[in-house]
């Protein structure tokens, strides 16, 4: 093994003192803090008293936590394998095209990405307002009644997750770019001369070759979505939000509209060590299937 | 040289100091905006204008709601609060028990020329959590009925005094939309109700026309105070049974319907009354006004907030007296001015400003101003007032119940076991 001189691990330590000290101190210490926070009755600002592991308990009881967890999963299920296979099919149909007109559609597709959310949620909600928007032609057209489509249970998660998808898929096609444009062109010279059709051409070359970009896609994807809040709380605020809250959003009613620090904080913990669990299995899983 | 500098520094802390001496700062957080915020700004500048060498109020605008609520309470904890803020009465409660607020005295009222005489009886009770003084009301907003003059005038509805007449009682309401349907107005009616809050101000009113008590010895909907809230919500759900108000609007909706003239009339707060003036000024919109919500039950009665003074209790940081004398001074100038607010359609919560001839001339607020005699104030909780679970509630059962989507009665039941469950 080879040893490091003085002057390396000085130059070392320099060089990570400032990342080690930073990250301990806003993100280990509060995290810290925050399980602690997590034993305790305490409001948003201030100190409570120990009560063990009460709010666990109360929040393996509560009907609203199920309900939360199952919204999250349920909207990361409709909102990443879509995503993550979208952003592919428009990145090799963009990749396809030449010059300027490959630089317009890709920007058509990214357009979206760049967009606050709360324009996100103005665009879509006249466009889907039940009085007088625009997709309600259509809608009437088929179904023969306007659907208000934010105020129909049923509806409510896949919309938000549409939308979504529409908003942050440019990300994902930019990212399958870069990955596409890494294969060498030779190697699709070769498959063509071999007389590989364009399905065994994707199968064999394109396929494994960005595996390692969906890995990517989807793992961001994924921790993304299991934090959602915005979209949903913008869309669903004043409807029947017990039904529709996400588990981030039950994190911000009882800690900053109830002002409970500490059952939010259980909340917090359950939520980070969820997405910890899901995102280590998930790069593992997908990562093993790569390398097979 | 270095004499000099010393010198230079010496006469520039006696100049600051000095300057501070002459004049107050009052730093000052408000949540105002839209047609409120324009309006709330000119009120600054003409405070600063005429105390020019006494008080200067610095402004902040922060967001609205559960931000605001929460940054002022993290901010008074470790004494960076503002000298004073706007608050909403219906928070007040949820504030107190944070010890987010600092109390405020009749002597210190006293002392700038205010009483608790000033003002509406309930109004001010809303002011105080256990006989407590936490905040100066400022205005009143509640919800009113707009109305189209021109369609109304067409089915008869228009009195010899110019006013809506008829409209009383649930028959004579229903009779008033049905006729207003037969003269081609498919859907007379435009009501928020893909949205709870909105739902609950109008419940609300229904509610306090029959002296309902929501919360009571800490009990919610408590004996056959669960009756009147089902009789209240099968009013508002009976509209959208029978087709009088189309389901599941938008808030934005809910306006435009009214003002596209689809419907004659609107139930929404006054604070609509900029829109619908300055549509009116740029000749778009046809001839209207606005009246207090029709009694359907015992007697008048509607939902109101206060926008209010609070004081926030900056821990670690003691108020000069000099200081909390050029707040009082503020709050008090504000009240004594607040004529000029009712532009923003609110009701000046200080009698003085809402019985003098310049407000009696200004319409539509002079046709809705006696409701302010019978307004009914949200419960006073930490889990009511704006943004709080009874909004939660409203949207989770009383929203769904006049959308046809659950029965009132299952409604009422569900609102109040989930709230009751929410009591600690």
């Amino acid at each position: 093994m080879r040893r490091y001189d003085r002057s390396e691990m000085v130059t070392a330590l320099v060089l990570l003192t400032p990342f080690v000290a930073i990250y301990g101190l806003l993100f280990v210490y509060p995290l810290l803090k925050m399980v602690m926070l997590s034993f305790t009755k305490s409001p948003l600002i201030g100190e409570g008293d120990w009560v063990g592991f009460a709010n666990y308990i109360k929040l393996f009881k509560d009907r609203l936590f199920s309900v939360a967890v199952w919204n999250t999963l349920y909207f990361v299920l409709l909102s990443v394998i879509p995503s993550t296979i979208l952003g592919l099919l428009i990145a090799l149909g963009v990749n396809r095209l030449k010059g300027w007109t490959q630089s317009a559609v890709l920007a058509a597709f990214f357009l979206p990405y760049i967009l606050p959310v709360s324009v996100v949620y103005r665009i879509w909600g006249w466009m889907l307002d039940a009085q007088f928007g625009i997709l309600q032609f259509p809608i009437e057209a088929i179904f023969g009644e306007r659907v208000p489509v934010f105020r129909t249970l049923p509806l409510f998660m896949p919309a938000v997750a549409f939308i979504t998808i529409w908003w942050l898929v440019g990300f994902n096609v930019l990212l399958y770019i870069a990955g596409l444009r890494n294969i060498s062109a030779e190697i699709y010279e070769a498959a063509e001369l071999d007389g590989a059709t364009r399905l065994q051409t994707f199968r064999r070359i394109t396929w494994p070759l960005v595996w390692p970009i969906t890995v990517l896609v989807a793992t961001i994807q994924l921790i993304l979505q299991l934090k959602i809040f915005d979209q949903l709380y913008l869309f669903g605020q004043g409807g029947r939000t017990d039904s529709v809250l996400s588990l981030v959003w039950l994190v911000y009613r009882d800690a900053f509209q109830k002002n409970q620090g500490g059952y939010g904080a259980t909340i917090a913990v359950v939520l980070f060590a969820l997405i910890v669990g899901v995102s280590v299995l998930q790069y593992q899983a997908l990562r093993a299937r790569g390398e097979k | 040289m270095l004499k000099k500098l010393l010198g230079a520094a010496a006469l520039g802390l006696v100049m600051v100091a000095g300057g501070a001496m002459a004049k107050e700062t009052v730093v000052w957080w408000d949540f105002l905006g839209g047609g409120d915020g324009v309006r709330m700004k000119k009120l600054i500048e003409d405070f600063n204008a005429s105390h020019a060498d006494t008080i200067e109020i610095q402004a902040t605008t922060l967001e609205w709601g559960v931000p605001f609520y929460t940054k002022a309470q993290t901010s008074a904890a470790v004494g960076e609060g503002p000298d004073v803020m706007t608050y909403h009465l219906s928070r007040l409660p949820l504030g107190v028990s944070t010890g987010t607020l600092a109390e405020i005295t009749v002597d210190d009222l006293a002392s700038v020329g205010l009483a608790p005489g000033d003002y509406a009886a309930a109004n001010f009770g809303a002011a105080q959590v256990d006989g407590k003084i936490y905040a100066v009301p400022f205005d009143m907003h509640a919800v009113v009925l707009y109305y189209n003059k021109d369609l109304l005038a067409k089915a008869g509805l228009i009195g010899a005094d110019g006013l809506p007449t008829g409209l009383d009682g649930i028959d004579n309401f229903t009779a008033a939309l049905k006729k207003l349907q037969e003269g081609g107005t498919a859907q007379p009616l435009s009501i928020h109700d893909g949205a709870g809050d909105s739902m609950w101000r109008i419940f609300y009113s229904l509610f306090g026309q029959q002296d309902g008590a929501f919360l009571a010895d800490g009990k919610f909907l408590d004996g056959d105070n669960l009756d009147k809230a089902v009789k209240a919500t099968t009013v508002i759900s009976d509209w959208v049974k029978n087709g009088f108000a189309p389901a599941q609007v938008d808030y934005p909706a809910s306006i435009a319907l009214f003002t596209s003239g689809q419907a004659a009339f609107h139930i929404n707060g006054v604070w609509e009354v900029p829109t619908m003036t300055d549509l009116h000024a740029k000749g778009e919109l046809f001839e209207w006004g606005a009246i207090p919500i029709p009694t359907f039950f015992d007697h008048p009665a509607t939902w109101a907030d206060s926008h209010a003074f609070a004081i926030p209790n900056n821990v670690g940081k003691e108020m000069t007296a000099e200081k909390k004398k050029a707040v009082l001074e503020v709050i008090a100038w504000m009240n004594k001015n607040s004529t000029f607010w009712a532009t923003a359609g609110h009701l000046p919560a200080y009698n003085a400003a809402r019985e003098n001839d310049e407000f009696k001339a200004m319409q539509p607020n002079a046709a809705y101003a006696k409701l302010a005699d019978t307004a009914v104030f949200d419960p006073s909780s930490v889990l009511a007032g704006v943004a709080s679970p009874v909004y939660d509630a409203a949207g989770n059962f009383l929203m769904p119940a006049v959308n046809g989507e659950i029965e009132p009665q299952e409604a009422m039941e569900g609102m109040r076991d989930d709230l009751q469950g929410q009591v600690e």
